[in-house]
């Protein structure tokens, strides 16, 4: 009886064409747009993390032990031995590389006016084991260690009409508590992933940087890699002992642990999660309002049924089978175009760096979606339940109308 | 009849001599301005600057050429070779390691000198108070011994860094004692007190002054003179945007 019925659906699925398709490519839709929503949501998150490890914090971090208390006086005096992380960071089997780094507030003379942009001291010999900078020069190259170069954010160097080969004079406070001003030349663009870096950043040598600042031997904070497979907070944990036991102070943070960066990532991914959630109703609704709309405009047909003599839960089995059958098919088609083009996006990327013109979020302007296959699997397998039960409510009101009844739809 | 006479005539005769010596606000501040104006000078000294982190000392040589024109050049490890000039209108910042001059002007003006608690607001418009501000003597005191007038200046102008001020100053050389500096709805921004008077080059002045900003917390900045010459021979070129990156 049951592949008797289950024959019918097909028939009936096949018998107006049309219908069938249209409910399909709803479905199909309703599918692809979740598969690539999680997709981007997925590639956001992970960006966020990677750019909190290449150009915020690392995965774990030190700096000088009382930096976090006076952080907001800007104190360029504080720094951390880069000798002493040397040594130590030898010693701990977990680190894959590591870079010192000091970012410093200045402000830029140009034309007889003030405007305010971030300085970042870089070894840039290390960075190109840790960030790979190369990958990022959009003009020139980057600065040479001892020269006054620096390697400037693409907006920012649009925002002040500046090119390759300007010099600029840059003017910060110093160690001493007092200012200072260096010329620097423009020796490359950086198109950095991150749009709060291109707007805001220029990156300089930095023994010209401890020069400037007069931190010879230090920097603002050393970024820390961990070797795959490492954790963290045993790396942390490895790196405290150690500098305990050499007497070095430091303050050892793993990303984690900085808060407010950290706390950024989860914040971002409970709202990611809550926009998911909206989506994935959103596709539901269409999903039950598309398979519901099918059976309800059937009812002369369902009262032609009942009067041949079908019963109520065949009724009900039948129209389950076709908004299964139609839910496998439209759902495995939306699934398998959401995962092709993320495929594809998450090899050419989606360009947002015009929408995100002076956002301060550590979002590439650039993001690639990550497919996830677990994800994708679940979509597919939640497209077709959802569709399956939305045809229970219309079907099983359907079966219990008599046919007089439902022959008045005629 | 007559002894009305002998009293009005007598009354008049105490009273006359104090408003014929009466000196009116304006005067003393104008003598105060010029006790502090040479036509050269050449000095030394140091600032003491404290903040939350601790005390820096940054020494400086400075020659000054009538109320409008001086230059500092700092001489300590620090901030060795950097100067401040300052010209009739403008202020322009020398860095050894900048290939151009840094001229200060809008909200810049308003950052500390070398970090300490003197603007570099406090070193613009001329130092002639007394046509800038209305100037009222609220009260004397006595300060480090020396009796003083204590005036209550208000600005004409908005070219002014402070539109108010409460300055004692000293009865016998004129020298500024403490000032109070307000902003227009009374909020105190910053204030000087001299902590010790000296004698340099035969001119008595104040040596050891002491400047809080009042902006920031736990900072001040006490400014000690070492040295003074007044009335000696300057280059003329000193005062150059030329002579300034040399």
């Amino acid at each position: 009886m049951t592949y008797r019925i289950a024959q019918t659906a097909f028939k009936n699925i096949s018998r107006n064409k049309r219908r069938s398709i249209l409910s399909g490519a709803a479905i199909a839709v309703a599918s692809m747009s979740i598969v690539m929503l999680f997709a981007i949501i997925g590639g956001m998150s992970k960006d966020m993390e990677a750019n909190l490890r290449n150009y915020y914090t690392g995965d774990v971090n030190i700096r000088n032990v009382d930096y976090e208390e006076y952080e907001r006086f800007n104190p360029v005096h504080l720094t951390f031995n880069i000798d002493d992380a040397e040594n130590v960071l030898a010693k701990i089997e977990g680190v894959d590389s590591w870079v010192p780094r000091t970012t410093f507030p200045t402000n830029m003379y140009i034309g007889g006016s003030n405007y305010g942009a971030l300085g970042v001291g870089v070894d840039f010999s290390r960075e190109a084991e840790y960030a790979d900078l190369e990958s990022i020069v959009k003009d020139g190259r980057l600065p040479e260690a001892g020269k006054n170069e620096m390697f400037i954010g693409a907006v920012l160097a649009n925002n002040l009409h500046l090119k390759l080969g300007d010099k600029v004079t840059i003017m910060s406070m110093t160690a001493s508590r007092g200012t200072n001003a260096i010329t620097l030349k423009i020796a490359g663009i950086a198109a950095f992933p991150v749009a709060a870096l291109n707007t805001s950043n220029f990156w300089m040598p930095l023994d010209r940087a401890q020069y400037f600042l007069q931190t010879p031997g230090g920097a603002q904070q050393i970024m820390i890699k961990t070797a795959d497979g490492a954790r963290s907070d045993t790396v942390a944990d490895e790196i405290s002992t150690v500098l305990r036991e050499a007497g070095i102070p430091g303050d050892v943070n793993r990303m984690q642990d900085m808060s407010l960066m950290f706390g950024l990532l989860r914040l971002a991914d409970a709202v990611y999660n809550v926009i998911a959630v909206f989506f994935f109703l959103l596709g539901s609704t269409v999903i039950i309002n598309t398979t519901m709309m099918v059976i309800f405009e059937r009812m002369r047909e369902i009262g032609t049924l009942s009067a041949l003599g079908m019963h109520g839960k065949e009724l009900v089995r039948l129209f389950m089978l076709e908004g299964t059958f139609i839910s496998a098919v439209g759902a495995g088609i939306g699934v398998i175009i959401g995962a092709a083009a993320t495929l594809y996006l998450g090899r050419i990327g989606i360009d947002f760096t015009d929408a995100m013109q002076g956002m301060d979020m550590e979002i590439s302007s650039i993001l690639y979606p990550i497919l996830s296959v677990p994800r994708t699997i679940f979509v597919y397998f939640y497209s077709v339940a959802i569709a399956t039960l939305a045809t229970l409510i219309p079907s099983r009101k359907a079966s219990r109308i008599q046919p007089v009844e439902a022959l008045k739809y005629i | 009849m007559n002894r009305k006479l002998i009293f009005t005539a007598i009354t008049i005769l105490i009273l006359l001599p104090a408003f014929a010596f009466a000196i009116s606000g304006d005067e003393i501040v104008r003598r105060a301005d010029a006790a502090a104006t040479f036509d050269t000078a050449e000095s030394s000294g140091e600032m003491h600057i404290t903040d939350r982190f601790g005390t820096k000392i940054s020494s400086f040589d400075s020659w000054a050429r009538g109320e409008n024109e001086s230059l500092i050049e700092f001489t300590s490890r620090a901030e060795r070779g950097q100067k401040v000039l300052r010209t009739e209108n403008e202020i322009y910042l020398y860095y050894p390691d900048a290939e151009e001059l840094i001229r200060m002007q809008g909200s810049a003006l308003r950052q500390g000198m070398l970090g300490s608690d003197i603007s570099y607001e406090d070193m613009t418009g001329g130092k002639d108070r007394a046509s800038q501000y209305s100037i009222e003597i609220t009260d004397e005191q006595n300060l480090l011994g020396r009796d003083c007038w204590v005036l209550t200046l208000r600005a004409n102008t908005r070219t002014v860094p402070y539109p108010k001020e409460i300055v004692w100053i000293d009865k016998q050389d004129y020298i500024v004692l403490k000032g109070e500096y307000y902003t227009k709805s009374g909020r105190l921004l910053k204030d000087m007190e001299v902590l010790e008077i000296g004698e340099m080059d035969g001119i008595t002045m104040a040596v050891e002054t002491r400047i809080s900003d009042k902006m920031k917390s736990n900072s001040n900045t006490v400014l000690i003179m070492k040295d003074l010459k007044v009335d000696i021979k300057l280059d003329d070129e000193i005062f150059s945007l030329e002579e300034l990156s040399w």
